[in-house]
């Protein structure tokens, strides 16, 4: 049902309710249709006028849903009306009202009030995301930076993830000022996109710049570029860094998939300890490897050919150059079929080292223990994303040291492209990265659709001009 | 678009003409109001507007008014412990039209503070909300079911009918004994059906209820049945949660079922070459259901998608594993491959009985798959690459995976 555009009077309420094919949820439905049509707020005062005066009282709920109104409508004093009447009616308030209200108040001049009531929130429960946020940017809008950083803080402090949108608030709101204690926060905002690997979208980046490039008697210029496949800033010709692990995260890393993908709650699960066991002592026998080839990931590339001619062709073009290859199968692909020959799979193993795992144990865990094992400069070859395995290892940070290190490691074959060409795996790190007097910094359009392994190819470059 | 403008046009009037007939009458009603304020220069709503401005902002009074001794009482609960707070916050999030229970346990309340996360609290919430929901309808049937009964009987005593009942009581008691007496007779000669229950430390509190449950019905449909299996409960650890939970179910009858329940796994009971592992992961497919083999099945709901684990323990003791021919027989829409544990004891059931597959699946949930495939699959797979090649000579892959999606749907429409 639409509301009515005036307010009605008691008996046109009546009659309109009991129009309605279920009157016990009439007042509810009609509150939400206001909201969702922005009915003007006198028309929901009408209504509420003639519930008080009929039942002597209005539910909370409806109360909340006015709110709501207010709020999307800016209606700073009756907001603060509709607060005064929950506080003298209910001891305390729940979640949402309270959102709702910090929300109204942080938009219009009243927005300390909004601080006062943050405070509040804090006594009975944890505050959440967006209240922090709307009080962060009320505080940003009134160049109040340092509440604002402070709010901040303390949201890092309870483990909230602040959106984009806060972190872009930073930057829009502290352009031109000349204030070392702000640009280390702003600064350490970066960081924090570093730190987490997240690339800041279009808007944000042209904030990034514009706050650079405000500061007074610094000099930045900014550019937007893309980096060379070599890693090298066409702009500044900065080479950026490169995306090897150091020595200790990359044994940390190796140690992990160790544990937690290959052995994980139960061996069992992925393989059997005898098997891998065996696959130890073979890798050991023979390292160090260049490259590491899932096998049967690589012989479904054309599903027109037959499979091992797939994995004979991609085998003869990565053998060039003396390289040592790994091949990882299972033991199906040993028996002659028709998408196996004997006489090929014979070939192929004179080029290159197979291990057979058994059919029901899983190759890629074998695949990343091989890699690793090998060294630092060894590269692998599979399309498979490796979500999976990277969903075993337990914790955030190891997380971002295996994307990293399959970001720089993981040859993947273009799809589609009639001949087998090798991309190239990336040299560069592909994060927020500064020497002072430069910053590169990754975006992503907005309308780019992005996956977590895919990285952004757009840069912006930041530096200093004397 | 000139019939779109026109459509919307009339929506539009539509949508006026009630609020505009009831103005109508309203000044019908009130006469003298409404000729005091109209003057014929100014527009109906600013001129309503004073006099309604007033009555707009009378709910805040009502609301502020009468209501004073209220507030004067929230001043003495300036401490509460925190149990009671969460409970005061609960109470709103019920006003708020949240879905939260009206009653809580102390317990429950405690569950519900230890939970980890804001989205587990919701679900714990809407979980106990719909119990008591559920409850409360039971009740409610329970009482009307009661009201007819006495009813029933008030007629029944005014026309002095005889009774019936002390036949049926005979009925079910007798019916209770030969079940007995069946089921006893398979823990001599009858085949063994294994309950694995070692997976208590991977399933959550929740999971390992729903297990029990489960379990509860298959034994129920066991008994009953024509030819009992003799149901073995192996690694049952005594004062596991497994336990009280079955003590819950069952109270005194625990100790009296039929069956046998031990600490000892199954490889120490029986021959390692007798076993086979039922497990939805196992490479090999089940083709007939053997009578001199021992099935075991792993007492485990996983709600979380934990592939491997049965496989995995059977792998580990070196047994033989089977899967149900599930891709074999039905043409499979959606939904995980792994049944609960009394879909598997109907199964395992129909098909000792009568070996017939057909009517062994019927107990998987139709949910699940589309129909019966009355070839076997790899013909059907086959014939539609026939017709591709035929037809259309080029792409394939592709087509068949349409064509595979077209032929499900005639499927279930037939």
């Amino acid at each position: 049902i639409q509301p009515p555009e005036k307010p009605l009077q008691a008996e046109e309420w009546n009659r309109l309710r009991e129009s309605f094919k279920s009157p016990e949820i009439f007042e509810e439905v009609m509150f939400n249709n206001m909201v969702r049509y922005n009915s003007p707020i006198d028309v929901a005062k009408s209504l509420l006028t003639h519930l008080a005066k009929s039942n002597g009282d209005i539910g909370y709920n409806l109360l909340v849903k006015y709110l709501a109104l207010c709020v999307q409508q800016g209606k700073t004093s009756e907001i603060r009306d509709v607060y005064d009447i929950l506080k003298i009616r209910f001891k305390i308030l729940e979640s949402g009202a309270y959102n709702l209200i910090i929300r109204g108040l942080s938009n219009s001049d009243q927005w300390r009030m909004a601080l006062t009531l943050l405070e509040e929130v804090k006594k009975i429960m944890i505050p959440s995301r967006t209240n922090y946020e709307s009080c962060i940017k009320a505080a940003g809008r009134h160049q109040e930076m340092t509440l604002a950083c402070e709010l901040y803080h303390e949201m890092l402090a309870k483990d909230m993830v602040p959106t984009l949108d806060v972190l872009q608030a930073f930057f829009d709101y502290s352009r031109g000022m000349k204030d070392p204690e702000l640009q280390k926060e702003l600064f350490g905002i970066l960081l924090y996109l570093r730190e987490n690997q997240i690339y800041p979208h279009k808007t944000f980046m042209w904030s990034i710049k514009l706050w650079f490039e405000s500061i007074p008697g610094e000099n930045w210029r900014g550019h937007l570029t893309n980096i060379t496949d070599s890693g090298q800033c066409p702009v500044c010709n900065h080479q950026l860094e490169d995306s090897e692990l150091t020595e200790e995260e990359y044994n940390n890393l190796s140690e992990r998939i160790i544990r937690d993908v290959i052995h994980g709650t139960d061996t069992f699960r992925k393989t059997s300890p005898q098997e891998f066991e065996a696959f130890q002592t073979f890798v050991e026998n023979r390292l160090p490897f260049d490259i590491v080839i899932d096998g049967l990931n690589v012989s479904h590339i054309k599903p027109r050919k037959m499979q091992c001619e797939n994995l004979f062709e991609a085998v003869n073009c990565l053998a060039k150059n003396n390289v040592r290859l790994l091949v990882l199968g299972r033991k199906h692909m040993l028996i002659n079929s028709s998408n196996w020959k004997r006489e090929i799979m014979k070939e192929m193993q004179n080029k290159a080292d197979f291990f057979f795992a058994e059919n029901i144990s899983e190759d890629d865990a074998f695949l990343l223990y091989a890699t690793l094992r090998s060294g630092k400069h060894c590269k692998f070859v599979t399309r498979d994303f490796l979500r999976d395995h990277k969903a075993c290892l337990s914790d955030s940070l190891t997380r971002h040291l295996f994307r990293k290190w399959q970001r720089g490691h993981q040859i993947s074959k273009k799809k589609f492209l009639f001949f087998f060409i090798p991309q190239p795996a990336f040299r560069y790190d592909c994060v927020v990265q500064t020497t002072g007097d430069t910053w590169h910094i990754p975006y992503k359009d907005t309308f780019e659709e992005k996956y977590s392994y895919r990285v952004p190819r757009k840069w912006l470059c930041l530096h200093q001009k004397y | 678009m000139q019939s779109a403008n026109m459509l919307v046009k009339k929506i539009v009037r539509c949508s006026v003409f009630p609020f505009a007939a009831q103005h109508g009458m309203k000044k019908d009603l009130f006469p003298l109001t409404r000729t005091l304020i109209l003057s014929p220069c100014l527009k109906e709503d600013n001129s309503r507007s004073p006099s309604e401005k007033l009555d707009l902002d009378a709910w805040k009074e009502v609301m502020k008014s009468g209501l004073q001794e209220v507030s004067e009482t929230v001043s003495e609960h300036k401490e509460i412990s925190t149990l009671a707070a969460a409970r005061e916050i609960l109470e709103m999030w019920r006003l708020a039209g949240r879905l939260v229970p009206e009653n809580f346990s102390e317990e429950q309340l405690k569950t519900f503070m230890e939970c980890p996360s804001k989205s587990a609290k919701k679900k714990y919430l809407k979980y106990l909300h719909l119990k008591e929901l559920y409850k409360k309808n039971d009740k409610r049937k329970m009482d009307e079911k009661r009201e007819r009964r006495l009813e029933m009987q008030e007629r029944a005593s005014k026309t002095e009918e005889p009774k019936r009942n002390s036949f049926l009581c005979l009925w079910a008691s007798s019916m209770d004994k030969t079940y007995n007496w069946r089921v006893a007779q398979s823990m001599i000669f009858g085949q063994p059906l294994v309950f694995d229950m070692s997976y208590e430390k991977d399933m959550s509190v929740r999971e390992v209820a729903n297990t029990v449950r489960q379990i509860v019905l298959s034994e129920g449909s066991n008994r009953r049945s024509v030819d009992p299996f003799h149901i073995h409960f192996c690694n049952f650890k005594d004062d596991s949660l497994y336990h009280k939970e079955f003590i819950k179910h069952y109270r005194e009858a625990w100790s009296k079922l039929l069956i046998t329940v031990t600490d000892q796994c199954y490889t120490d009971i029986f021959p390692k070459d007798k076993l086979i592992y039922l497990t939805a992961d196992s490479p090999k497919v089940m083709k007939t259901f053997d009578h001199d083999k021992i099935y075991i099945v792993g007492s485990m709901v996983d709600k979380s998608i934990k592939t491997g684990v049965s496989l995995a323990q059977a792998k580990r003791l070196g047994l033989e594993t089977a899967a149900l021919p599930l891709e074999k027989y039905l043409l499979w829409n959606s939904g995980a491959k792994n049944l609960t544990l009394d879909q598997m004891m109907h199964i395992l059931l129909t098909l000792k009985d009568t070996g017939d597959w057909k009517k062994a699946l019927e107990f998987v949930p139709k949910r699940k798959y589309c129909g019966f495939v009355n070839k076997p699959v790899h013909e059907l797979k086959k014939t539609l690459n026939l017709i591709n090649v035929l037809k259309l000579g080029k792409r394939q892959k592709e087509l068949q995976k349409q064509f595979a999606k077209n032929y499900s749907k005639k499927l279930t429409q037939k």
